[in-house]
């Protein structure tokens, strides 16, 4: 049997359905068509990126990143990344805990309250800040008594990027532990484990790549969100401005050099996330090709 | 350990999974609760084990209340029907995982972890795939893996939820007569939940039958395929021919036959006892196939006249399909050698007259 559908794999891998292939030139073509699109519409921009970036040498780059407005913007970003990387992974795990292993009411409420930054504009989320905690908004008056500053200051920043990245950790587990289901922790309890042991021997393990996949997301997003960061910020410069609004700045004002060499950092912090991404995804489905094959052997052999 | 349950009930919604159910089982015994599904058994293993919790009624270990303990602290072993193994671990940290998770002071030493581990594989014929993922095991294998975990922690009360469900009809039948020597050997007090009438009936000390949330009939293999307590038991056990007759002096009369039926028929849920008059009382007639007389010739024994349809000759007992006089198909078996004394054919008009009855009152 698994000979068998080795020989068939191996007759489709060397082209040998002669009858369904397609005639040479419209190969040719489309691969073509592809190869150009891509060459314009991705290469071509990312090349022009790295090229104003460094169009005054290493030294122009080097200026452009070391400016303090610059280099504030940078922090400001990753600051933002990494409060709410951690608190979405907690929450993520937490809901999709909830959502998978156990029935209650308002739960499908709960799914679809989720994916509510996922559907909404970002400039409204933004907005939605504005309207909570703003001078003129609900909580304004309070916090403006007791001297707290989050609209057009860090908090506010920190909360927008939350709340736009919430979806990502617990839409990419929820399906997941909802296809694994409960036994394996009732499996556990059963045998003596408490309910943690229970969540980080056999929960976590089992969770492990989708959980690593929705962080990577997750903070792909934080670190080039613009809209809604953007309605909170207030754009001060060296205060709050993250580098996606650094950058739009600068732009606007003609600096471009130091404009894309903001770019050409975040370009590259999204061309590091995308072969993490593909590497875990490799790596996920080569365990579990391995298992799935060394299955098939087993029964082809019992 | 002795299972005491009394009086438990557990609805989901508007559905009554277990309806105040009654059941013993006393040390040692490997018990089967066998029904369709939906008939409650695999709830009622899970309330038994903890995993479920019971609505009314009470659970008792050794005649201690269990009812509101933990899965946890229950000391039971239970296999799931998809075996649950720990995907990410090996076979040997699958087995340990119960023993590595107690607390530090009841920990055993690696050693002894190391070394009961490997003497559950051995009793599970598995000791050289300790190192083997359970993703790279055949689904026979993974079922002893499975049994081997629930084994490690010593349970007093082992519960096997459908436990050869998921395996093809040959690794089913070892597996079935390797638990039985199994329980023979370590008697640990073990229920396991079935649909497969056979494998209760082959496996078990007793058989629980189940059907919409309460217990049919408790007994042992023996009494229950032989003196069923009701007609959803001798549906659910094995083949049988139903005619509607009536009972009269004594006699099941169906069609034109009339024979004793030898032991008193016990009354169904809903019906009375037998009366004792001779008045005639609407009944249902119940014939296994096996338990026909076929004869080519009239013999003078009261019998039912009809036409062979079908013969399957396949095997040490032949299936014979017929079609009586009023049209109704009868099944009939009778041992390979007498279907050949007899030289039935297809068309054949033969005379059947049954050897045992049993008689349900409508």
């Amino acid at each position: 049997m698994a000979g068998a559908a080795g020989h068939f794999g191996g007759t489709n891998k060397a082209g040998g359905r002669v009858g369904t292939r397609d005639p040479r030139w419209m190969r040719w073509g489309l691969t073509m068509v592809a190869v150009v699109f891509l060459a314009v519409m991705l290469i071509l921009p990312l090349v022009i990126v790295f090229a104003t970036a460094f169009s005054k040498g290493w030294a122009g780059f080097a200026a452009a990143i070391a400016e303090s407005e610059s280099w504030s913007a940078i922090k400001l970003t990753l600051l933002a990344a990494v409060v709410s990387v951690p608190l979405n992974l907690v929450f993520g795990v937490a809901a999709a805990w909830a959502i998978s292993k156990f029935e209650f009411r308002g739960k499908n409420l709960l799914i679809t309250v989720i994916d509510l930054p996922f559907s909404v504009s970002p400039i409204i989320a933004g907005m939605l800040f504005v309207l909570l905690f703003g001078a003129h908004g609900w909580l304004g008056p309070w916090l403006a008594a007791r001297d707290i500053k989050i609209i057009f200051a860090v908090p506010g920043i920190v909360l927008a990027t939350v709340f736009v990245t919430v979806p990502f950790v617990a839409r990419e587990l929820i399906p997941l532990m909802q296809a694994q289901g409960r036994e394996e922790e009732e499996a556990a309890l059963s045998l003596g484990a408490s309910g943690w042991q229970a969540f980080f021997r056999v929960t976590i393990p089992n969770i492990k790549w989708g959980l690593i996949y929705g962080v990577i997301l997750c903070n792909a997003r934080a670190l080039g969100e613009f809209g809604a960061v953007s309605v909170v910020s207030g754009h001060i410069q060296g205060v709050t401005n993250t580098m996606p609004l650094q950058i739009e700045i600068l732009y606007n004002e003609y600096k471009f050099v130091p404009a894309f060499a903001m770019a050409s950092l975040l370009v590259l912090m999204a061309l590091l996330t995308l072969v993490v991404k593909h590497g875990i995804e490799w790596r996920a489905a080569r365990s579990h090709a391995q298992t799935v094959d060394e299955t098939v052997g087993v029964a082809a052999t019992a | 350990m002795s299972i005491e349950i009394q009086g438990v009930t557990k609805v989901f919604g508007d559905f009554k999974a277990l309806d105040r159910i009654d059941l013993t089982v006393p040390s040692g015994e490997l018990v089967a609760l066998l029904g369709p599904s939906g008939s409650g058994k695999t709830t009622l293993l899970r309330v038994i084990a903890g995993l479920e919790s019971a609505d009314e009624g009470s659970i008792l270990f050794d005649g201690e209340d269990a009812t509101t303990r933990h899965v946890r602290e229950r000391g039971v072993g239970f296999v799931f029907q998809h075996y649950a193994l720990f995907r990410h671990m090996s076979v040997f940290e699958n087995v340990a995982f119960g023993l590595r998770v107690r607390p530090r002071k009841l920990r055993p030493s690696r050693e002894d972890i190391r070394e009961r581990v490997m003497k559950l594989l051995k009793l599970v014929q598995l000791e050289h795939l300790g190192k083997r993922y359970p993703g790279q095991l055949s689904g026979g294998q993974r079922q002893r893996v499975a049994l081997a975990r629930a084994l490690a922690v010593e349970p007093k009360v082992l519960l096997l939820d459908e436990p050869f469900g998921a395996l093809d009809a040959r690794v089913r039948q070892e597996l079935r007569s390797w638990l039985r020597r199994l329980h023979d050997e370590i008697h640990v007090t073990s229920v396991f939940v079935t649909h497969d009438q056979e494998e209760a009936l082959e496996v078990a000390d007793r058989v629980v039958v189940m059907s919409g949330g309460r217990i049919e009939q408790i007994g042992t293999p023996e009494e229950v395929f032989h003196h069923p307590a009701n007609e959803f038991v001798m549906h659910f056990l094995g083949n049988v021919n139903v005619f509607h007759g009536r009972v009269e002096g004594g006699k099941a009369v169906f069609g034109d036959v009339a024979v004793e039926h030898g032991e008193t028929a016990t009354a169904t849920r809903s019906s009375e006892i037998e009366p004792l008059d001779d008045e005639a009382k609407p009944a249902k007639v119940f014939i296994r196939p096996h338990e026909w007389d076929i004869a080519v010739y009239r013999n003078g024994r009261p019998a039912m006249e009809a036409v062979v349809i079908h013969v399957n000759a396949a095997g040490p007992v032949v299936k014979v399909s017929l079609l009586s006089e009023s049209g109704e198909p009868v099944h009939a078996e009778l041992p390979l050698e007498h279907y050949r004394s007899l030289e039935l054919r297809t068309g054949q008009r033969v005379f059947l007259s049954p050897r045992k009855v049993k008689v349900f009152f409508d």
